[in-house]
């Protein structure tokens, strides 16, 4: 059986297709910083229980985790739903192969959702047993991102989906790809990075306010972000060495020479982000490091690009033009903007007024 | 057809989005009303300047933020994730069309989440006014989310104009967007209410608690005449045909529906005791019983609401199966096999065939039916059903059953999903009939100076019974009946009557049974009450004329009275019944599936040991039962109704429950027309044929259900339109329709050419003579000279091989010694009667 016959078709589309790319990638950009605070928080806190060195800045990461986990969720909806749009006839088959671990993220995540909050209010009386809610939780956001990487992998392999005519339970999982173990260890490590740093960023902004004791902060912060930078270098190779040929080829096309664009971008921003750290230069490497997040996601969408060539480029999707509920939400996203900056503002106000 | 099904078996059948969507539903209806709850206990505890209300405000927050995000939140997620798994197709479609008003709803749940954070968060820390306008952001938040789900989730039910321009807005703000947000909104209110009763409870100070709780009443009691308003207002607001299928034709969903009913006055009861009642022992209980009243209330809501939806996943759009009404009929055209892309096998053969089945399955069945779970389990359905049943059942889906989707494969495809269900999934052999213990039987010896000559037949050659002193349902034809003619014979034959009495004697089950036959006008008749129930198919009589206590004549027939009627297929078998015929427990499953459909008690009065008689309330006219006035008579309506699933089957339709049956019990087609390769469709037309035949009387006689019936026909060979209507028992094919003067027919189709009267009747014709009844000489109509039985070839010819010393019709081959004594010139009997007889069978 020719596997490209199971490809489906995909449905139509209200505007360009680049206007959901646009969306794909913007919001996506969010989550996965979002995403990295939750997980790489989870786990920095994790291996502090676990060495026994628990500290201020675990107890500051796990009074933040509930709004990390929420928003990661609500700034992963939307992604998703642009995925969907545009690449749904890949990602829809790929779940139903593998419906089970799919599925279980819901469950993996209340059970995290709800063990963060145990970890945070009970934090006082759980006293030793911290450690395994903590070992818990990180197990739980470990789970759904090796199952997220393996969706999002198997999404642009469709000749791996032959193996459904043998395992139609939904139990299939894509531990076979090459690529698969090195691109979950370079999201994991990405996320202590940038959990770190962000901890760094609270620490140095805190100094900056006279608070001297978050000097710790400011360092242990950037040692996770130094740490699992370097790491990465090993991990990135292997990632790297792992695509197949065409996918990471250089030149010959647009998407090649975009790909090697944004990964020379997204290579120098990492070594500058390290040498600024190095300076304990925070701002700075913060914003060098957002930079870097936005061309790596350049890239991330170059490679599935690549993949997915052989079968199906974006602009093979059919345009039936109805732009007024696009307006509509943009008209939307922007008030929801300017209340998000209301409510800030309402708070910070009310806040120096009680004060 | 375009995505890969997860074969789901134990949790399919929708077992998955039931749960998820149940308790979300009933959570996200909180987030929209709690929001406004929050907000005014808050105003509450302001303005009463009350600490405690103010303490159990912020107590409130906490709880409801615990469970409307991350609960909420996640199972929202999840429910999305769910659809996509299970109906990736249209989950597509839904993301395409609005994915927009997705992503508008999208940017309303991120303003709740920040909204509902930053109000839990600075309670306290904020001065009151700033506070509650956080409150009051969330709650339009949370509004305007259900405001966006709510379009496209009543698009499904309710497509509207959007079927035809494709117009996002046509869609969204469908013809029900406004009741259902007008009852959700309301309902919201109410579930926060019942979520109310149970954090106020816990209120330490009884006071506040009583306050609160009192509060939380008028949440639940307040929005309650408004709800059933807009509930009012959102069924009117469904199409009439949509209306129909929810209310009249799922009988699935009534229950649904009583319990939504049933729930609504004891909402009301609970909210006012715990308003009344001030023990903490007695409201406790009451309020968790209150929640989780609410709960299925909601879910009775959602099942009403999605089973509204049936057969479509996406009404009038897109089945349930994945496929587009629109490709159905290229579909069912090429094939399911070759239409599908996730199929492993593309060609039946003898050794894939339940594979094949089981993928078939997948595609088709799954998305409703479990495989031995809790939601519509496929294996007691398919234990009822033999393959041939099945078939039957597939067929009629879209049809009689509407909530299911036309089957949407070929014939064949659907021979082997039915194989797959009542073979491989369930073992349903058939079960084995009576061996038939009758021999050959030999005839009087011929006799050529005979002095009279005793013609006999039955007026049904087809006859059946099913058994009602032992199945407890009476549908059977009248009584079996046999006529007699007795001749003096001569050169001018006399027909007697007066001073001869005519016997008759059987054996039924080892006791004789005799009977004096009745003398009417020229002929002499009997009904055989013994055969009433029967297990045998084939009965030998004899019949005996005496005068002047002498016997004149004598003579045998076989009457055919059989208990094949194979309900069973459909309706279930005992598996352990012994016996041929109608069992107890097919017949319950009739009277259930009856009492369901047409909302009668006949099971309840089955269970009580009475005896179902059809004809009480459908007219028989084979038995001179009326029927009730307004209700389809018998004929129609059985032929009517199952028409819709046995139109493909062509004459095997027949044999599901008269006893034709090429391989079965009795194979009481055994005439000549038989012989010449006729089955019942030449003389009858296919069923739908017939069904409509029927009903189109009914139609005439003002019968509103027999026009329903005729909508869902099936399949006919020449338009409805064109079909002649007749009633049963008096407008019956007729043989001159073919043998038009006599002559050797040019066609072999007498359908829809009835007789107009009942002379006309071949049983009650007459030859040119006006004397000798047509049957006296041809035998009944199934059973023409020269008859072949299969269980013996002289069982059906006893009188022409006494008469005659051949098979062949009496006087045939211008025998006309038989009853003449001489040979006659004149065909008086009929045209042709003198000509050659046309069909001699090899000896």
């Amino acid at each position: 059986m020719d596997f490209r016959t199971l490809i489906p078709s995909a449905d139509v589309l209200p505007v360009h297709w680049a206007w959901f790319q646009g969306l794909l990638n913007v919001t996506f950009v969010l989550h996965l910083i979002l995403m990295n605070l939750m997980l790489g928080g989870m786990l920095i806190c994790f291996i502090h229980q676990w060495r026994g060195s628990s500290s201020e800045s675990e107890r500051f990461i796990v009074g933040k985790l509930p709004f990390f986990i929420a928003f990661t969720v609500n700034f992963g909806v939307a992604p998703l739903l642009f995925l969907q749009v545009i690449y749904g006839h890949f990602i829809y088959t790929s779940s139903v192969l593998m419906a089970c671990s799919w599925l279980s993220v819901i469950v993996f995540l209340l059970a995290g959702y709800y063990g963060v909050y145990i970890y945070g209010i009970k934090w006082e009386s759980l006293g030793r047993a911290r450690g395994f809610v903590s070992g818990i939780v990180a197990c739980c956001f470990l789970l759904i991102a090796f199952i997220f990487v393996n969706n999002l992998t198997m999404m642009q392999v469709p000749e791996t989906w032959l193996r459904y005519f043998d395992n139609s339970k939904g139990l299939l999982l894509n531990i076979k790809e090459p690529t698969l173990m090195p691109r979950y260890l370079h999201f994991i490590l990405s996320s202590t990075a940038v959990a770190g740093l962000a901890l760094a960023l609270y620490g140095d902004w805190q100094m900056r306010r006279g608070n001297e004791e978050k000097k710790e902060m400011r360092k242990m912060g950037l040692h996770w972000f130094i740490g699992s930078t370097l790491c990465q270098v090993g991990v990135g190779l292997w990632f790297f060495k792992t695509l197949p040929p065409e996918v990471r080829s250089f030149t010959g096309s647009l998407p090649a020479w975009l790909f090697s664009l944004f990964l020379s971008f997204s290579i120098l921003g990492t070594l500058v982000s390290v040498v600024l750290a190095l300076g304990r230069k925070v701002r700075p490497a913060a914003v060098v490091v957002f930079i870097t997040i936005v061309f790596m996601v350049g890239v991330r969408e170059i490679v599935r690009v690549q993949y997915l060539a052989p079968h199906f480029t974006v602009s093979d999707l059919q345009v039936v033009p109805q732009y007024s509920p696009m307006l509509l939400f943009l008209l939307f996203f922007a008030g929801g903007i300017a209340l998000v900056w209301y409510m800030v503002r309402l708070v910070m106000r009310g806040l120096e007024v009680q004060s | 057809m375009n995505y890969p099904v997860w074969q789901l078996d134990w949790a399919g059948g929708g077992l998955l989005i039931a749960l998820i969507a149940v308790v979300h539903v009933y959570v996200a209806h909180f987030a929209v009303g709690g929001g406004l709850f929050l907000v005014l206990v808050e105003r509450k505890g302001l303005a009463e300047k009350s600490a405690a209300i103010m303490e159990y405000a912020k107590k409130n927050t906490r709880f409801f933020l615990l469970l409307t995000m991350v609960f909420g939140g996640m199972t929202g997620v999840g429910i999305w994730f769910t659809i996509a798994l299970l109906n990736p197709a249209a989950t597509s479609a839904l993301i395409h069309i609005f994915v927009f008003g997705w992503a508008i709803e999208w940017v309303f749940f991120f303003c709740e989440i920040l909204s509902l954070f930053l109000y839990y968060y600075t309670f306290g820390r904020l001065d009151a006014k700033r506070h509650l306008i956080l409150g009051w952001i969330y709650f339009g938040c949370a509004w305007m989310s259900l405001f966006w789900i709510n379009g496209i989730i009543d698009f499904m039910l309710t497509p509207g104009d959007w079927l035809v321009d494709h117009n996002f807005w046509s869609g969204f703000f469908n013809p029900t967007f406004l009741p259902a947000l007008f009852f959700r909104t309301f309902l919201a209110f109410m579930i926060a209410g019942l979520f109310g009763f149970v954090t106020a409870v816990f209120i330490r100070d009884e006071q506040t608690r009583h306050a609160m709780i009192r509060f939380s009443g008028k949440w639940l009691l307040g929005p309650f005449i408004l709800l059933m308003l807009s509930a009012w207002w959102y069924k009117s607001a469904l199409p009439a045909a949509l209306q129909e299928l929810i209310f009249t034709n799922m009988p699935e969903l009534t229950f649904f529906i009583k319990t939504f009913a049933l729930l609504s006055p004891l909402l009301v009861l609970g909210g006012l005791l715990m308003a009344m009642l001030r023990p903490q022992k007695v409201r406790l209980p009451i309020a968790a019983l209150l929640l989780l009243i609410g709960l299925v209330y909601m879910g009775c809501f959602e099942f009403i609401r999605e089973g509204g939806r049936r057969p479509y996943i996406i009404s009038n759009y897109m089945y349930s199966t994945s496929i587009l009404k629109t490709d159905l009929a290229k579909v069912q055209a090429q094939g399911v096999l070759q239409s599908a892309r996730w199929l492993k096998n593309r060609e039946v053969t003898d050794e894939n065939r339940m594979v094949v089945g089981r993928e078939l399955y997948n595609l088709l069945c799954l998305s409703c039916h479990s495989i031995g779970g809790p939601l519509n389990d496929i294996l007691p359905i398919a234990q009822r059903f033999s393959s041939s049943g099945m078939n039957a059942f597939l067929a009629s889906m879209g049809k009689v059953n509407s909530y299911m989707p036309p089957f949407a494969g070929n014939n064949e495809e659907r021979e082997v999903l039915a194989d797959f269900l009542t073979l491989g999934l369930v073992h349903n052999v058939p079960r084995l009939k009576t061996p038939l213990v009758q021999q050959d039987v030999t005839p009087y010896p011929y006799d050529p100076e005979a002095q009279y000559l005793l013609a006999a037949w039955a007026l049904d050659g087809m006859g059946f019974t099913s058994n009602p002193d032992t199945s407890g349902l009476d549908f059977s034809p009248g009584l079996p009946e046999i006529r007699a003619q007795l001749i003096h014979r001569g050169k001018a034959p006399e027909l007697l009557s007066a001073g001869v009495s005519v016997t008759y004697t059987l054996d039924v089950d080892g006791v004789k049974i005799t009977g004096v036959m009745a003398g009417e006008d020229g002929y002499f008749r009997a009904e055989i009450s013994a055969l009433a129930n029967v297990q045998q198919p084939y009965h030998l009589v004899e019949v005996e004329a005496r005068g002047d206590g002498a016997v004149l004549a004598r003579t045998r027939l076989m009457v055919a009275q059989s208990s094949e009627v194979d309900c069973n297929h459909c309706h279930g078998q005992d598996l352990a019944a012994e016996k041929q015929g109608l069992s107890r427990q097919t017949a319950a499953h009739i009277l259930a599936r009856h009492d369901k459909r047409s909302k009668t008690a006949l099971k309840h009065r089955f269970d009580g040991g009475e005896i179902i008689v059809c004809g009480d309330c459908h007219a028989d006219a084979s038995r001179g039962m009326p029927g009730q006035k307004g209700i389809l008579n018998l004929s129609a309506s059985i032929h009517g109704f199952h028409a819709a699933y046995m139109a493909k089957q062509g004459a095997g339709a027949c044999a599901f429950c008269h006893p034709t049956a090429a391989q079965g019990a009795s194979q009481s087609l055994r005439g000549l027309h038989h012989s010449l390769g006729f089955d019942c469709l030449n003389c009858h037309g296919s069923i739908a044929e017939h069904g409509a035949a029927l009903l189109k009387a009914e139609v005439a006689a003002g019968k509103v259900s027999a026009g329903k019936l005729l909508k869902v026909i099936g399949d006919t060979s020449v338009p409805v339109e064109s079909i002649v209507a007749r009633v049963p028992w008096l407008n019956m094919p007729d043989c001159l329709a073919c043998h038009v003067g006599f002559q050797p027919p040019e066609t072999d189709s007498a359908f829809n050419l009835w007789t107009k009267d009942n002379e006309e009747i071949f049983h009650n014709r007459k030859g040119d003579e006006g004397v000798i009844f047509c049957a006296a000489c041809h035998n009944e109509a199934h059973v023409l000279y020269p008859a072949k039985n299969p269980y013996g070839t002289k069982l059906d010819v006893q009188q022409p091989m006494q008469y005659q010393g051949n098979s062949l019709p009496l006087g045939a081959n211008r025998g006309c010694k038989t009853c003449h004594t001489v040979d006659m010139e004149d065909e008086m009997h009929h045209s042709r009667s003198l000509a050659d007889f046309r069909n001699v069978p090899e000896e």
